[in-house]
């Protein structure tokens, strides 16, 4: 029972990611490789909020409204610039913008472990569920969220006019700017979508058992998740997370802990070999990649 | 006062390739005008210079002006020209494949949704029973429907039609037609169109202009034009002195292209 609960966290945690480099991929086309710089920066951010706000709540619902914030300005001030130009220019931009967030992290917060649930007075009970297994509240949160967010991902797309216009601009964007729909406004609120459910995986994350600089990699763990899935797919985002996460913890437990780093990528390359779009992704988006 | 007037427009590609010399059209408020013409001749060139899609084909308006009620449009992008009250409905991925018919209209901004989702089903009652078909699995016609009513969702004042029936059956193209005919009267818009079948754009178009090899050779009323010996023999498929040899149509051709 540990072991399902083991994977559906870590399920969780990379489903909430994947889907913001499925949301920017499917919008602009874009590779954001700096997504787990921004999901870090999203934890860092709550960090920095903790210990300035006095009420814990405010200081978390402000730190993800900064996140958000942080996805739009990204998309305003620095991709926007993009459009037009090679998608792999768009690519090594995002290179560029997460060795930066790197840098700033480094000198703001220092490389020393950060502890946000101490600074909020927050506990993090064990709780006991059937079969023996335990979960962290936080770790139980996560999942939660997940599920919360990728519902209300899923009901914003479909009915929601914006959600529309987002799907539209994916799929045609000529056709979607001749339709009068403004394509800047529909990326600068996929970047923010993006970040925010990028933070909202950091900052749980942090709140379960701290950040440092290294957070980084679950971030780039996660990306294996997404080209699992589809990189095009909701849908295989989440069931992408969910493979990368069951295949994880089972080396974890029968094979070698020691793997754990390596096992995303292994996955991601048997999926390339085998069905190359992905579980969910559409074959045309192969050539896009 | 014409809505659009189009003045000696020279589009240019990769900056090297003119692909439109000097065109000159006038659409005044309220007309419908078709622009007829062969392959290649430059008609849906000038369409997508006046809805400003040519910055995206490496292609420039490098002459003469475009004027939409009274402003000069030309190489604005396609997001202002629509904001502007210009709605193209393209020759090709015309609909967003993957989204729903109702979802293709909805997701287009506008200002009056609910009073002009109930115009568009008036104009078009099949559209109103797929609501749930997915725009990929309309048929021919059906897709046309779709991408005039997206457009008229808009609330636009000018609507440019490129290629109404190119692959359409004849009952088809027949029911676009009169859709058309309904859009001008009964919603009072403008509306230009380009097309291959000169049977079909006379018979809606009040006016019609006639374009080869990127200048406008031909212009008229449609009824001047529907009896016109060259109209009638390249574009109408009939002769009123019998039918014309190799060579003289081969003059005709190079006629309008050393004196167009």
């Amino acid at each position: 029972m540990q072991f399902v609960v083991n994977v559906a966290v870590l399920g969780a945690i990379y489903a909430l990611i994947a889907c913001g480099y499925v949301l920017v991929y499917r919008v602009s086309r874009v590779l954001n490789l700096a997504h787990g710089e921004l999901m870090m920066l999203g934890a860092y951010l709550l960090v920095a909020t903790a210990s300035g706000i006095g009420s814990p709540w405010a200081a978390l619902g402000f730190a993800v409204a900064l996140s958000l914030a942080v996805g739009v300005l990204v998309y305003l001030f620095l991709m926007r610039r993009m459009t037009g130009e090679m998608v792999l220019a768009a690519v090594l931009s995002t290179v560029a913008l997460g060795i930066m967030i790197r840098g700033v992290v480094l000198l703001v917060w220092t490389a020393s472990p950060q502890y946000p649930r101490a600074a909020l007075g927050w506990d993090n009970p064990s709780l006991a569920l059937p079969g023996g297994a335990n979960i962290s509240f936080f770790s139980a949160l996560l999942i939660g969220v997940t599920a919360v967010v990728y519902a209300g991902l899923f009901v914003f797309l479909r009915h929601s006019r914006w959600g529309m216009r987002m799907r539209a601009a994916g799929q045609n964007p000529l056709l979607a700017a001749q339709r009068g729909i403004n394509l800047h406004a529909v990326f600068a609120l996929a970047w923010g979508l993006a970040t925010f459910t990028g933070a909202m995986a950091g900052m749980l994350i942090a709140l379960d058992s701290g950040l440092d600089a290294t957070m980084v990699m679950i971030g780039l763990k996660a990306f294996p998740a997404a080209l699992v899935g589809g990189l095009d797919s909701l849908v295989g985002a989440l069931a992408g997370g969910l493979l990368v996460a069951l295949v994880e913890v089972g080396v974890i437990r029968f094979v070698d802990p020691l793997l754990a780093d390596v096992v995303p990528f292994l996955v991601l390359v048997a999926m390339l070999v085998i069905r190359p779009w992905g579980l969910f992704g559409t074959r045309e988006e192969l050539d896009r990649v | 006062m014409a809505l659009l007037a189009v003045e000696n427009l020279e589009v240019v590609y990769s900056r090297a390739i003119t692909a439109v010399h000097g065109v000159s059209l006038s659409v005044p408020q309220g007309a419908i005008v078709a622009v007829l013409g062969t392959n290649g001749a430059g008609k849906s060139t000038t369409l997508r210079a006046i809805s400003g899609f040519l910055g995206l084909d490496d292609a420039r308006v490098t002459e003469g002006r475009i004027r939409f009620d009274g402003q000069d449009i030309a190489n604005l992008p396609p997001h202002r020209t629509a904001a502007m009250g210009i709605a193209l409905v393209p020759e090709r991925e015309k609909v967003f494949p993957n989204l729903t018919v109702a979802e293709n209209l909805a997701a287009v901004p506008s200002p009056r949704p609910r009073a002009l989702m109930d115009t568009v089903h008036d104009l078009f009652p099949r559209l109103a029973g797929l609501g749930r078909r997915t725009a990929g699995l309309l048929s021919g016609g059906e897709r046309q429907m779709l991408a005039i009513a997206a457009g008229l969702m808009g609330a636009p004042r000018l609507l440019m039609v490129d290629e109404l029936s190119l692959g359409l059956s004849p009952i088809a193209t027949a029911e676009l037609a009169d859709s058309l005919r309904r859009i001008r009267r009964e919603l009072g818009l403008t509306i230009l169109l380009v097309e291959q079948s000169a049977a079909v754009a006379l018979s809606i178009a009040d006016h019609g202009y006639v374009l080869e090899n990127g200048r406008v050779v031909l212009e008229g009323s449609a009824e001047r034009l529907r009896g016109h010996p060259d109209v009638q023999e390249f574009y109408l498929g009939g002769s009123a002195g019998g039918r014309r040899s190799y060579r003289d149509v081969k003059q005709y051709r190079r006629s309008r292209r050393w004196y167009g």
